[in-house]
């Protein structure tokens, strides 16, 4: 493995209030690759960014970059740049003079400043708006300046905090593709704040879930969608069907009153487990050829596809995504595969996770 | 971030600490000293015992309390209306317009109408009545504080009035409730901000004019401006002077008290 | 609907107070065209009480002293109080903070006459104890900078609690260091708040009246001493050509007033109206 470029090794955060923000991260980040810290407001993931920045000290712990550790170098001296959340464009300034203050700060000559600012304007699709007021551009504009702005300071590291939240639904889906393209492009490694988890997925090489100021799981997005580690993760990713079950032997397990084949393996025989069907895995079928009995409930449209909720005879709720409707009140089959069926431990740590995992794939 | 703020703020607490804290202790500290510099409670005793002084403090603040509810009276509606007018960024900066000139000027303004030959009796006697001695009058005095004092009590219930949500007097109307109830139960209850800080704005000048009574008032009118100045400048009394000082100060704060803005949540 | 008819009692009642407000002033100005002498009745049209005003040189030279004396301790004022409302601003604890405030409003609500006599005594003591503080100039310079203080930290403050600190944190970011910061980041976005309050402590310190004639001493005088001086001696017209030329000045800074505030209040709208676009 290369050395990595960031790296948290037991890093705790207080504030004020002796709550830690932060408790006992670690993690590594590597050179060129798009990072995902994943997790609702108030899980640390900005806590994180920020000490990347160095806008905030680790209370307990270390942060190294490129090997050398950076507890106590300031902002300003970092090869590291933000693309805030709000941007934070300086409004007295117009295009030009937004982008190229990283650099005369550093006192660039001007025509190198100049080539930069145009490059970097370019790169962003907004070549010739350079003599632009700030307040003159659109949401996504200003979007791209601030990404302009970072970039064009050559950063090892690329900072973005949670940069599409304020766009409408369109064009943060174009962004998508834009910042993924630019990171590739670039070649340098990005590191993305999100609560969105459609966002996560799309964009990242990786990963990282948190909780409560925990990394819970860490992984490629399909690694992660798949294969959840805890009831946390796969209620926060994706939509999913979690049921309480028990794990008999290795490759079966029983919920909803039923044994069903599966393809996990590594448990104790009998121990309880929490079992993950992801919605658009289960097939409506007829009573006979179902896995499962199901009572449908409601049907609701949502352009691709139906989205079903339906009843067993235990009282658990399924939800169902499929083109096929079916009448509310009716009785259904459900049908899955073996290896639709994710069955997921209490309380395993991700280390245990990932050995169990290797020990039965190959 | 901190570095250059202890630099450059040292200014502002110097500020501080020689023409704020220490000022408040000076007058304090020489209301308890004669004109010889000894310690002595004299002053006190005197402010309380003797009739000249409390009366002088009742009237001044009878007048100061007239002024005030004399320029509210005019202001509310005033005020009131000019929120409805189509340019009222225009009309409220002609009300400002006034304030921008000296206070002695429109004093002395008022020193030409008032005067016995001057344009209100020269009006007067247009309708036959007979010319009166206005100028070194108390109405006269009255007249002038209020006019000076006026724009300082339209402006904050104007921005009281302006900042009402507009969809909160839809919401009232749509309620129920008739323009009357409306105005009732809604305008005037969250224009009370505005009107508070009207009344500090003008009250406190007003126990502390000066000027004012020398020029209009004649000797006639004494505030505790006055007696401050007085002893300060005339008489050369300053333990006295200051003592009526801390009097005007304990004023003010009874009155900021009073009118002090509680703030309750939910403002946004 | 009734409006079609251009009458309403509002608007009478509104007529009577503008009346009552401006035919002082209007008065004042019309007699400093008078031929005659008084204010008592208008003989004619003339314009000698602005020659007199203008051959007066003791008046213009207080004139001059008096403008120079309001642009002076406003500037002063003006930098001490933009860095005094930094320094209020990044006071952590909220406690503090509002003590703070508290203490920089004191001079605010104090009347006049308190201030006057309080720095009176101020600077007798200080006289007393270093020696060589005679009331003057000096005397009157710093009183007028150290009223004019509070206002500029009101006028700055709220511009700075506007700021958006993510700015500021963008600028270190992007690797500009503290001076830089301050120079190329905080202080222009500040400006409009930075031009309000100078404009404000201007208009303080020429309005006064009070403070100056408690300290200062038989040097120095400005126009309002002066004038209250004169005018305890009776009327003469050449303080009301004064008024004029001093009401069109007012005039002239108001209107300016007006458009500054009038463009800081467009810009900020359109970028409410953009924002709001986005969120939608």
């Amino acid at each position: 493995m290369k050395q990595p470029i960031i790296s948290f090794k037991n890093v705790i955060k207080c504030y004020d209030d002796d709550v830690p923000v932060l408790k006992n991260v670690s993690f590594e980040i590597e050179e060129g690759k798009f990072y995902t810290l994943l997790g609702p407001s108030g899980c640390g993931k900005t806590t994180i960014l920020r000490m990347i920045a160095g806008f905030s000290e680790p209370t307990e712990g270390d942060i190294y970059f490129e090997g050398r550790r950076i507890n106590n170098v300031p902002a300003n001296k970092r090869q590291v740049n933000t693309v805030f959340q709000d941007y934070a464009l300086f409004p007295h300034m117009d295009v030009y003079d937004n982008i190229a203050f990283g650099l005369r700060v550093k006192k660039l000559p001007k025509n190198q400043i100049d080539q930069k600012v145009k490059e970097a304007l370019k790169m962003v699709q907004l070549a010739g708006y350079e003599k632009r007021g700030i307040n003159e551009m659109s949401g996504g504009q200003r979007q791209r300046v601030a990404i302009a702005r970072a970039i064009v300071n050559e950063p090892k590291v690329l900072l973005l905090d949670e940069p599409l939240s304020a766009l409408d639904h369109k064009l943060r889906l174009d962004m998508q593709y834009e910042l993924r393209e630019l990171q590739q492009r670039l070649g340098i490694t990005f590191v993305f704040v999100t609560h969105d988890q459609e966002e996560a997925l799309a964009m990242s090489d990786e990963i990282f879930v948190l909780n409560n100021g925990n990394i819970v799981q860490s992984g490629t997005p399909v690694d992660i969608y798949d294969e959840p580690i805890n009831h946390y993760v796969a209620d926060f990713i994706g939509e999913s069907n979690i049921l309480n079950g028990t794990m008999i032997k290795d490759c079966l397990v029983e919920f909803a009153g039923k044994r069903f084949e599966c393809v996990d393996e590594g448990m104790r025989e009998n121990e309880p487990v929490e079992v993950v069907l992801r919605p658009e895995d289960l097939d409506l079928t007829d009573e006979e050829h179902g896995k499962l009995k199901v009572k449908v409930d409601t049907i609701l449209f949502r352009g691709v596809h139906y989205e079903i909720i339906c009843y067993d005879d235990e009282g658990n709720e399924w939800m169902v995504h499929t083109t096929k409707k079916a009448v509310p009140g009716t009785t259904i089959g459900l049908y899955f595969d073996p290896e639709d069926i994710h069955v997921m431990r209490f309380n395993e740590s991700e280390e245990d996770f990932d050995a169990r995992l290797e020990s039965y794939e190959d | 971030m901190k570095k250059y703020n202890a630099f450059f703020a040292i200014p502002y607490f110097l500020w501080l600490v020689f023409f704020v804290l220490a000022p408040v202790i000076l007058i304090v500290g020489y209301s308890f000293f004669d004109s010889n510099g000894n310690f002595t409670l004299q002053n006190y005793a005197t402010y309380f015992a003797s009739g000249k002084y409390l009366a002088m403090t009742f009237n001044s603040v009878l007048y100061a309390f007239l002024i005030t509810l004399l320029t509210l009276v005019i202001s509310y509606p005033t005020a009131y209306f000019l929120t409805k007018l189509k340019h009222r960024d225009l009309w409220l900066l002609l009300i400002i317009l006034p304030t921008w000139i000296n206070m002695l000027l429109k004093a002395y303004a008022f020193i030409g109408i008032f005067s016995l030959h001057g344009g209100i009796n020269r009006f007067m006697t247009f309708f036959g009545l007979a010319p009166h001695q206005i100028l070194f009058t108390d109405v006269g005095f009255m007249i002038v504080a209020t006019y000076i004092q006026l724009p300082f009590m339209i402006m904050p219930i104007f921005t009281g009035l302006e900042e009402l949500n507009p969809s909160l007097i839809k919401a009232s109307r749509d309620l129920g409730a008739n323009a009357f109830q409306t105005f009732a139960k809604v305008v005037f209850p969250l224009s009370l901000a505005g009107v508070k800080s009207g009344i500090q704005a003008v009250f406190i000048p007003s126990l502390s004019f000066f000027m004012l009574t020398r020029l209009i008032g004649g000797n006639r009118v004494i505030t505790l401006g006055t007696a401050i100045e007085e002893h300060f400048l005339v008489t050369q009394d300053w333990g006295m002077g200051a003592t009526i000082g801390v009097v005007l100060i304990v004023a003010m704060f009874i009155v900021m008290i009073i009118t002090g803005e509680k703030k309750k949540g939910g403002r946004n | 609907m009734e409006k079609k008819h251009n009458f309403s009692w509002d608007k009478l009642y509104l007529a009577v107070v503008f009346v009552f407000l401006y035919v002082p002033i209007v008065y004042l100005l019309a007699y400093s065209f008078n031929k005659g002498d008084t204010m008592n009745s208008f003989t004619g049209f003339s314009m000698r009480h602005f020659a007199e005003l203008f051959s007066d040189t003791r008046l213009i030279v207080i004139l001059l002293e008096t403008f120079m004396l309001a642009f002076l301790s406003a500037l002063i004022a003006t930098a001490v109080g933009t860095f005094g409302a930094l320094s209020i601003y990044y006071v952590k604890k909220r406690q503090q903070r509002m003590a703070l405030l508290s203490l920089n409003n004191i001079l605010m609500v104090s009347p006049d006459v308190i201030i006057g006599a309080s720095f009176l005594i101020l600077f007798t003591t200080i006289g007393s104890l270093v020696g060589g503080i005679g009331l003057g100039f000096w005397t009157v310079l710093l009183s007028h900078v150290a009223f004019s203080i509070p206002i500029v930290v009101l006028m700055v403050l709220p511009k700075l609690q506007e700021m958006n600190e993510s700015m500021v944190s963008a600028a270190y970011d992007l690797g500009a260091n503290n001076f830089q910061v301050l120079k190329d980041i905080i202080l222009p976005f500040l400006t409009p708040g930075i031009i309000a309050g100078y404009f404000m402590a201007f208009t303080y310190s020429l309005d006064d009246f009070a403070v100056t004639f408690f300290v200062t001493g038989n040097g120095f005088t400005t126009l309002a001493v002066e004038i209250y001086s004169r005018a305890r001696r009776g009327v003469s017209l050449e303080i009301n050509a004064l008024s004029t030329l001093v009401f069109l000045f007012a005039l002239v800074l108001v209107v300016g007033y007006y458009y500054i505030s009038k463009d800081n209040k467009s810009k900020k709208k359109s970028e409410r109206r953009q924002k709001g676009g986005v969120m939608r």
